[in-house]
């Protein structure tokens, strides 16, 4: 008998204890049972682990998001995607502009004066009243500089040095309070149309070399400009700023983070960004200067980047790091430094642990300028399987989920979470070669663009989770014109557009000109097969009104390489993504369209070109969203490319994750996490926090 | 006796040695290279990867190597390639973390088994039976993480709480109590998974193991004699039917790293399967080749002490 | 009631001496019929079988009825039974039968196609795996049950290792130093088996080319227990992972770790059968010891072996799934039902058909081979027959 009670006890037994469990396990809606801390911790997952926690070394967005939080720059974007001060407070772009005095040419008003007269006079013509001139502060005559310059050209198969010597004439300083990309214009008119353009370097150059005279132009117009704009931006750091160790951040640090990022033996994938400053220079502790070469607006905003303690990566310390890890000190730099490994920097987060393929935690900085987050901690888990992530996030172990597209429409509206979703920084596009027969004709390309149903993409490719798009900006931007109407989709019109082009419906049912059919190969990628449904719905929609279409879905390097890179191609499907910065000039500019340039649609338009060089000379951002606009109505115009769509993202949060404010009586007030304007919604982390249970607003928010 | 215990040992060591050279050839004339040493690898100069080698011993002759590697593991020294941190000291963590998996579902195994398999025995072809039967071939069948996608949705759904890892992730100012529960619960599905299989086989081996002690003539007269079935079945045939079953206590020895590579898996648990799927992804040779070693041991020790046991409980063998 | 002849009256009019009013066969086949559980699992191995030999026909060619890798981005994830949207689809892209039965994936391909697919590469796994084992198994196990306790000679060894030599040397691009030595070795054993015939003492010098070394048994049982020693499935895996992935390698590998089992079994049937008396009396005949084997032993033997072969074909469809789902499968193009498994879990929560459609068809199969299997087990085991 006994025995047979224990047989049928023990398996009860053995289950009822591991069932028992179950009721200590926290659930979702109970995530603090048994572990209060749980509300003061956020939580988020990542597919891939972090690669160096610097932020001028890294590349991948796992550790961006963490650099992100433990290193601030002086500048971010705000709600409307507008700069604000972090690490500094304020800031002001000026402008010093330089021309030479060119002592052949004779002036429109002044004939041929010295220079100190022409100078005063200039002084006399720029009267600071008027709307012309009002940002002209002093014009300043500058001595004649003499500087030597050594250099290296190649000549056949050998290398020669030249040493060059460049003394110029009296230079002209003009100081403005604004960047004023025009100001040569308007001076041309006091001093003359041809006043600059007849200034000729080459005579004020001597070389002790001989050395062919179209270079040696060349070299003098570098070294000798006839005009000059020098924008400087000058930083005045908030003052009490510190790092996580309790150094003050100071000008120095600012100067030491620019020069790491340019030092080429630390391989920064960030050194284009800062090709165009010419100097930084420590003005005093908190005010940092740096002066560009040349007008150039999208440099502004690469100085969000995370400050790095000078005092922690200088030369000497990464000596005694290397020397102390047996490493010969000359080889060793920022990439070995464990520093990549234990950052410290000035963000609201402290970095505290990272375990390898498992998770990186940190902790709040409880001397934030700003004031400390309301998270006690932030974590960052490695998970790389999407499944896993979701799964994790139903228990409540991960506070965060980027929903895919086909799990839109089901988690939406789902009640225990929040979801927010925006659009995405880039788009997909067909790109046609206008080089070539017959996409040199706007009424073609209208006609083909006209032909297919972006919304059928969007509604059955992409789950509808994406939008249409007419232009190149990006979307969430002012620089986005958004009275462009999409092109319609008419495929009756666009047999008629082509019929106007002369293209008209053969026997064969083919469009025909001339005794040819319209026919073209389109091109794109394997491994996207995204792109690959793309291909074959507008292969389809374009044999509907009788085009024929090949397609061919070729490797990614063949794509690139040999077909885009080398301009052999009809139209091709690709994506760009985009940065905030409207700089186009890579991409639409008529100088990039040569083969390895990435305007390989060959779009050429002068009133375009002209408009995308002064977007980029461009630091008002009033004007610049003007030129966008234009530029924008330009290439919807033109229709180079047929605009496709953007992607939408959608993310979910807890639904008791809120915003804690105190107010204006020093009570704490709950308020919902709204996005931004920008479609954004973790703009004002530091404020986030956790509730035991779903929190009510009311009506008023 | 002794003679006999000597004899199979040697044994056994020769077994081993044969095993130690299968598995080192296995691995070392397999195509391609670990990718710290592949030339492909872009991320390695030529320099960088002749350094490797040498430092692997790659580059010395194979019976070398195979010295070398055997020479390290007795000494306690060899290293993963992967990190350079000491092997053996690697599987013992995670040796700490298999450990409560394998006994939570042993035990699950051996206690629902018997009772299943020797009801079944006695309710033969009854409907009891049968359903048994077909249950058990139903587990044996069902793919494994099949059956862990099932068994994972229906919580997570239902029931709202975390399943995967050895513990819910951030749970780190709960109370002792509460952390105990929690990682006991973490044990409940992989553990519940582990034993479905052995308890399909276990309780058709129960079952005619009983079945056959029924059939015996002593069991036959003691029913005869008028003892009630329960004393004959549970006292008389139980205690002969479960001879064998002592002996399989040897045999479940190196379940401890093969069976779980899929479930450690699936639950991100971060055991020896995981260490051994890990080190195959990575072609890291030692962790793969020490693991195999341990492994081959824990089966011929399996097989000893279940000789032993044998031994003792069954009074007819002598050796 | 064993049934002998009766010497008296071979006829058999004896009422109390009739012989058995069945044939074995017509006998397991009765039983088999009783057997409800292992008859319906063979009646879905039977359909499986056949829906598999459809399925290769219809899925593959250059233009397939059903074909299982028309991807259609625009039909992603749709339930089972699913009409396709007539207005998105080109006229050659629309299923041929009118709708999804099973559903789409995550690339718009079709599911049904997609496992008909797979139930032909399942099989072929299975099968192919199985036959390896077995055929390995009963060569090993009547070798080791049947010449067990023969010496193995010095000269076999040397016979062996020249063969060896020669095969590695054709393939190390010296063919004509292989050809000779298999010519020597072939040679030798020609010679040595002449000079048996003639009975005729070895001389001298050669001697220690009968020196005996080691039972035969003793040899093959000891490989066996050194295989035993690997856990099979990390052995597998491991071996998986470390070749280029590749259907044929899934099948041999799985093939080549485990025929250990078969080899036991054959072994002790064959110990036992070449006892029994039928065998002395063919050999007291003067019957070759092939046709023994093969005519005699192997009959008896086979039908147990066939048994365990079923139970292992079932198994090495859930290994070749467990590889699949860790990423070493069968590579694509191939659709298994595994890799179609493992490809669908990530989308349980919005795409449940993709995980449980193979998984419950591995379920069903698996569970018809498994109930097949240990029915005739049962049915040929006398020892557990029913009494009646």
């Amino acid at each position: 008998m006994t025995v047979r009670r224990f047989l049928i006890i023990a398996p009860a037994i053995v289950s009822l204890l591991l069932m028992l469990s179950y009721f200590w396990v926290p659930t979702y809606e109970e995530q603090t049972r048994g572990n209060p801390d749980r509300l003061v911790h956020f939580i988020t997952s990542s597919s891939g682990d972090a690669a160096m926690l610097n932020p001028i070394l890294s590349a991948d967005s796992a550790s961006s998001q963490i650099n992100g939080l433990v290193f601030e720059g002086l500048i971010d974007r705000d709600e409307n995607l507008q700069f604000r001060g972090r690490v500094a407070h304020s800031w002001k772009i000026y402008e010093h502009a330089y021309f030479y005095i060119n002592e052949n040419a004779v002036t429109a008003r002044w004939g041929q004066p010295d220079p100190s007269a022409l100078v005063s006079n200039l002084r006399a013509a720029m009267d600071p009243h008027t709307v012309e001139w009002q940002h002209v502060k002093a014009v300043e005559l500058l001595p004649p500089e003499d500087t030597t310059h050594t250099f290296s050209i190649r000549e056949g198969e050998e290398t020669k040095t030249i040493t060059i010597r460049a003394a110029g004439p009296q230079r002209v300083r003009i100081v403005l309070d604004q960047v004023d990309q025009m100001l040569f214009e308007r001076l041309a008119s006091l001093l003359g149309n041809s006043y600059f353009d007849t200034f000729d370097p080459s005579l004020y150059v001597s070389t002790d070399q001989e050395m062919p005279s179209a270079q040696l132009n060349a070299k003098a117009r570098e070294l000798l400009p006839p005009t000059a704009h020098n924008p400087i931006i000058e930083f005045y750091i908030r003052p009490g700023v510190t790092f996580h160790d309790g150094y003050a951040v100071t000008a120095e640090d600012v100067k030491f983070t620019y020069e790491s990022i340019v030092d080429p033996k630390n391989l920064s994938p960030r050194i284009p960004d800062y090709e165009p400053v010419k100097q930084v220079a420590v003005v005093d502790p908190l005010t940092v200067r740096i002066v560009y070469k040349r007008l150039y607006s999208p440099a502004f905003a690469t100085w969000g980047m995370g400050i790095l303690p000078a005092h922690l990566l200088n030369d000497q310390v990464l000596a005694e790091e290397a020397t102390e890890r047996g490493q010969n000190p000359d080889e060793f730099t920022m990439r070995q430094s464990r520093f990549s490994r234990h950052p410290v920097g000035c963000g609201p987060f402290v970095f505290q642990e990272w375990k390898s393929d498992q998770y990186v935690r940190l902790k709040r900085f409880d001397a934030y300028w700003e004031g400390p987050p309301n998270y006690h901690e932030y974590v960052m888990r490695i998970i790389p399987d999407s499944l896993t992530q979701e799964m994790e996030f139903y228990a409540g172990t991960i506070d965060d989920y980027s929903v895919q597209p086909h799990q839109v429409v089901r988690l939406e509206k789902d009640e225990r979470f929040q979801s927010f979703s925006g659009t995405a920084f880039g788009y997909s596009y067909i790109g046609y070669n206008m080089r070539r027969e017959p996409f040199n004709d706007l009424r073609v390309r209208r006609a083909l663009g006209m032909a297919i149903d972006t919304q059928k993409i969007i509604d059955y490719v992409l789950y509808s989770q994406g939008e249409k798009i007419t232009g190149p900006f990006v979307k969430q931007t002012d620089f986005y014109n958004h009275d462009i109407a999409p092109l319609p989709y008419d495929p009756q019109g666009a047999v008629k557009l082509l019929a106007q082009a002369g293209w008209q419906r053969g026997s064969d049912g083919y469009l025909q000109k001339n005794g040819k059919r319209l026919a073209f190969t389109l091109i794109t990628n394997n491994g996207n097969a995204l792109r690959k449904a793309i291909l074959a719905i507008a292969q389809d929609a374009w044999k509907k009104i009788g085009i024929q279409v090949e397609t061919d879905l070729l490797e990614w390097s063949v794509f690139i390489q040999k077909r885009v890179n080398q301009l052999d191609f009809d139209a091709m499907i690709l994506g760009w993504s985009m940065g905030i910065d409207p700089d186009l000039y890579q991409i639409w500019h008529s100088s990039q369209s040569g083969p390895f340039q990435l305007n390989f649609v060959g779009f050429s338009n002068p009133e375009a070109d002209d408009l995308i060089l002064k977007i980029r000379q461009e630091y008002d951002h009033e004007r610049q969203v003007d030129f966008c606009h234009r530029l924008h109505a330009i290439i919807a115009a033109e229709q180079p490319y047929t605009f496709l769509y953007i992607s939408r993202w959608t993310a979910l949060l807890d639904r008791r994750i809120v915003r804690a404010v105190i107010g204006t009586d020093g009570r704490t007030v709950y308020k919902p996490i709204v996005p931004t304007k920008t479609g954004g919604y973790t703009f004002h982390f530091n404020q986030w926090i956790k509730l035991d249970r779903p929190p009510e607003f009311s009506a008023d928010g | 006796m002794i003679a006999y215990f000597g004899k199979s040992i040697i044994q056994k060591v020769v077994t081993l040695f044969f095993v130690s050279v299968v598995s080192f050839l296995i691995i070392h004339l397999a195509p391609g290279e670990p990718s710290q040493i592949d030339p492909l690898n872009p991320k390695f100069t030529p320099e960088m990867v002749a350094r490797m080698r040498t430092e692997f011993n790659l580059d010395k002759p194979l019976h070398v190597q195979y010295l070398l590697f055997y020479k390290n593991l007795f000494t306690g020294r060899i290293v993963s390639w992967r990190d350079n941190l000491p092997v053996l000291g690697k599987i013992w963590e995670r040796f700490l973390n298999s450990l409560p998996l394998f006994v939570v579902g042993t035990i699950l195994t051996w206690t629902f088994s018997f009772p299943v398999g020797i009801r079944s025995a006695i309710m033969r072809d009854g409907v009891y039976d049968k359903s048994a039967t077909f249950l058990a071939y139903l587990l044996i069948s069902i793919p494994g993480f099949f059956f862990a996608y099932i068994l994972i949705i229906l919580t997570v759904t239902k029931l709202h709480v975390p399943v995967i890892g050895m513990q819910t992730f951030g749970v780190t100012s709960a109370s002792p109590l509460v952390q105990i529960m929690d990682r006991t619960w973490h044990l409940v599905l992989p553990s519940i998974l582990g034993a479905t299989g052995g308890v399909a086989v276990l309780s058709r081996y129960v079952r005619s193991q009983m079945l056959e002690i029924i059939g015996q003539d002593y069991v036959r007269t003691a029913r005869a004699k008028g003892l009630s079935s329960e004393t004959v079945y549970y006292k008389h045939a139980l205690r002969n039917a479960l001879l064998p079953f002592v002996t399989m206590f040897g045999l479940i020895l190196p379940g401890l790293i093969g069976g779980s590579v899929i479930i450690e898996s699936i639950f991100s648990w971060p055991g020896m399967g995981r260490l051994a799927y890990e080190a195959i992804l990575g072609r890291d040779y030692p962790v793969i080749l020490t693991l195999n070693f341990i492994t081959a041991v824990l089966v011929l020790a399996g097989t000893l002490i279940s000789d032993l046991l044998y031994m003792v409980v069954d009074p007819r063998i002598k050796l | 009631m064993p049934i002998a002849a009766n010497p008296v009256d071979p006829m058999g009019t004896d009422e109390t001496y009739m012989p058995p009013s069945r044939s074995p066969w017509a006998e397991t086949w009765h039983l088999l019929r009783k057997n409800r559980m292992a008859f319906s699992g063979l009646l879905i191995f039977m359909v499986f079988f056949a829906v598999a030999v459809a399925g290769l026909a219809v899925t593959s060619g250059k233009d397939p009825f059903l074909d299982p890798a028309r991807v259609r981005l625009q039909e992603k994830l749709l339930p089972p039974l699913a009409s396709p949207n007539t207005d998105t689809l080109r006229a050659e892209e629309l299923p041929a039968l009118g709708i999804y039965i099973l559903g789409t994936d995550d690339l718009g391909r079709d599911v049904f196609a997609r496992m008909l697919q797979g139930a032909w590469v399942s099989l072929t796994v299975g099968f192919v795996a199985v036959g390896i084992a077995v055929g390995i198994g009963i060569l090993l196990g009547g070798f080791s049950g049947y010449y067990g306790r023969q010496y193995i000679q010095m000269g076999h060894i040397l016979f062996w290792l020249l063969l060896i030599a020669a095969v590695v040397m054709a393939f190390q691009q010296a063919l004509s130093a292989g050809v000779f030595l298999a010519i020597a070795a072939i040679a030798g054993w020609l010679c040595k088996k002449q000079h048996d015939r003639r009975l005729s003492p070895l001389p001298v010098y050669l001697k220690w080319l009968a020196l005996p070394t080691i039972k035969v048994d003793t040899l093959i049982m000891r490989a066996v227990d050194i295989m035993l020693c690997f856990p099979s499935f990390f052995l597998i895996l491991t071996v998986v992972a470390l070749l280029p992935p590749s259907i044929y390698n899934i099948m041999v590998i799985i093939g080549l770790t485990s025929w250990m089992g078969t080899t036991r079994f054959v072994r002790a049937e064959f110990l036992s059968l070449r006892e029994q008396d039928f065998v002395a009396a063919a050999r007291a005949l003067g019957i070759s010891d092939a046709r023994i084997i093969f005519r005699h032993i192997m009959p008896n033997a086979v039908a147990p072996v066939l048994v365990s072969a079923t139970l292992g074909i079932a198994s090495a469809m859930l290994t070749e799934a467990g590889l699949s789902f860790l990423g070493f499968g069968v590579p694509p193009p191939h659709a298994t039902w595994g890799n179609i498994l493992s490809d669908g879990k990530a989308f349980i929560f919005d795409a449940p058909w993709l995980t449980f459609a193979p998984g419950l068809v591995i379920l069903v199969v698996v569970l018809a081979f498994n109930l097949f299997g240990e029915g005739m087990r049962d049915i040929l085991n006398p020892k557990l027959r029913e009494r009646n």
